[in-house]
């Protein structure tokens, strides 16, 4: 029932200080491996779209702790968070009516399916079309492609409600907002944070893909505009940019699922136990 | 108080219906404590379901205290046999005695205070702030019952609802509900597939056919007020009793033997 350390409580300080050291050198150890692989590589082979390590730090440092924060990465960021928002309002609001209503999903589904097998770059150029090169257009590629995980886990996760505690709020005359929020969004809060989780990363692709093709500022299109003028460290150093901004995000969601998803993971492992 | 009258169910399907029940009538007064019998696959469940409000029957009547139960009335309250799924994971065992209570719009203080005093009925006080799913199934049930409680409902259905504790939780949990009962001045409808059970807990043991479902009988139980769980099931009317019931369920287990019963 308490949740008792399994590990054997060995007192010594020194044997703490030695443990926290390997555990520190077990996350650390790959990217050293890796950074020191690529380093070699790069001195070894001297080839001028691969600079070292050491340089694209440097240009980093350089490049993005100025006023390009402001110009580039806050614009991306917003929009991608802007978009990711976007979907997940939409993605679960439909995904309860359409979880909620058999009729309506009978209906829907299929068109569902077509939409959601296009490819969302491909609406790009169409979006720059119709809505014009915008941040709306940037917000709608966003959304497009964002919100599918997002609608199909929050439909398959309403449906999945337990029909016991159906039952019982049915019972107690639990109905309207509670019975939408304490019961049916509850419920599905595994399944649409597994959604959101997928959803978050496509956001980030598509993000970068949107201001590639249409944009005048932005991290994909500063990643582009470095590509053509040969100003190769820079366009690394703005790979790595976006890798880190994608390990972040992750870690936040990660952080938030915890906090929302504390219950599931104690019955999962009530459920184990027994 | 609780009025069923002339209660059908048939399960329309495809390859024919099914008829659940065929003609159920009892009557229960204010604050009795009956048991329903009977033996598995009789309807027991598809009764209660009918009684609470779930499900509507394919013809009769269920009023209680003189309405017409059309949806869940607003004065009873339902303890389920899945015990685990009833209860809302993701909320204190506090929050799930009083999220029926933030329905009813009853003020903060007063609501603190009706989940202390069911907490403290069914001795889950320290657990208040626990989760479900950090409880053993006996304690599960007893969340259960103290929402049921709380919720101060004047009838109190409970549809087999320790099938699933070992023997010495049921035994507990038995007398509990015998404690409860007389707290709370509450009409008590047990359903149970366990005769002996049924005789130690009720005032009254109604008897179940098989399936088609009538009332087979209704037997008084002329047992001392306060029951033991050593010295009441060592009583010789408590046997006579189990075995005049358990005879019944032989009976209607034959389907011939039903039908010329009454």
């Amino acid at each position: 029932m308490s949740a008792q350390s399994t590990r054997p409580a060995r007192a010594t300080a020194g044997g703490g200080v030695l443990r926290a050291g390997l555990r520190v050198l077990e996350v650390v150890l790959l990217p050293a491996v890796l950074i020191a692989v690529w380093w070699i590589a790069s001195i070894t082979s001297g080839l001028y779209y691969l600079p070292t390590p050491g340089e694209i730090a440097a240009t980093f440092a350089e490049l993005w702790f100025s006023e390009r924060f402001f110009e580039d990465v806050l614009p991306s960021v917003a929009r991608l968070l802007g978009g990711f928002a976007l979907a997940g309002v939409l993605g679960v609001g439909l995904g309860i009516v359409l979880g909620l209503s058999p009729r309506l999903r009978a209906v829907v589904e299929p068109v569902l399916e077509f939409f959601r097998a296009i490819p969302p770059p491909v609406l790009v150029p169409l979006l720059m079309l119709l809505v014009g090169v915008s941040t709306s257009m940037k917000l709608a590629v966003i959304v497009s492609g964002a919100i599918w995980p997002i609608l199909l886990n929050t439909i398959e996760g309403v449906r999945a409600v337990e029909p016991v505690l159906i039952d019982t709020c049915r019972c107690y005359g639990i109905r309207g907002r509670r019975w939408l929020t304490t019961l049916v969004l509850r419920s599905a809060s595994p399944q649409i944070m597994a959604g959101l989780r997928q959803g978050l990363s496509i956001a980030i692709i598509l993000m970068v893909i949107s201001e590639m093709f249409a944009s005048s500022s932005g991290l994909g299109y500063s990643i582009i505009q470095f590509q053509r003028g040969f100003a190769i460290p820079e366009m690394w150093s703005g790979i790595v940019l976006l890798g880190l901004l994608g390990f972040l995000l992750a870690l936040l969601f990660g952080l938030v699922e915890r906090r929302v998803l504390n219950w599931y993971h104690g019955v999962r492992a009530a459920a184990k136990g027994e | 108080m609780l009025d069923v009258s002339g209660l059908k169910k048939i399960y329309p399907g495809q390859h024919g219906s099914v008829e659940a029940l065929r003609d159920l009538t009892f009557t229960l007064g204010d604050g009795e404590l009956a048991c329903l019998v009977g033996p598995s696959g009789c309807g027991k469940t598809t009764l209660l379901k009918c009684v609470a409000g779930l499900m509507q029957p394919t013809s009769g009547t269920v009023t209680l205290a003189g309405t017409r139960v059309a949806g869940p009335p607003p004065d009873m309250a339902v303890v389920f046999q899945e015990y685990g799924r009833s209860l809302f994971p993701w909320l204190s065992v506090r929050d799930n005695v009083e999220l029926p209570l933030k329905e009813k719009r009853l003020a903060p203080a007063r609501r603190r205070e009706l989940s202390d005093e069911a907490l403290e009925a069914v001795g889950l006080t320290k657990f208040a702030g626990a989760y479900p799913w950090q409880l053993s199934g006996g304690m599960q049930q007893r969340v259960a019952i103290a929402r049921a409680i709380a919720y101060e409902p004047r009838v109190l259905l409970m549809d087999e609802p320790f099938a699933a504790v070992d023997a010495q939780t049921r035994a507990d949990l038995e007398d509990l509900i015998r404690v409860l009962w007389k707290r709370f001045n509450m009409t008590v409808l047990f359903v149970t597939h366990d005769i002996d059970e049924a005789v130690y807990l009720g005032q009254r043991v109604l008897v179940m056919s098989s399936s088609p479902t009538v009332i087979q009988d209704d037997v008084t139980v002329d047992l001392p007020e306060e029951r033991d769980q050593i010295g009441t099931r060592a009583e010789h009317r408590f046997a006579e009793l189990r075995s005049h019931i358990y005879a019944e369920i032989r009976n209607a287990a034959r389907p011939q033997a039903a039908a010329t019963a009454d």
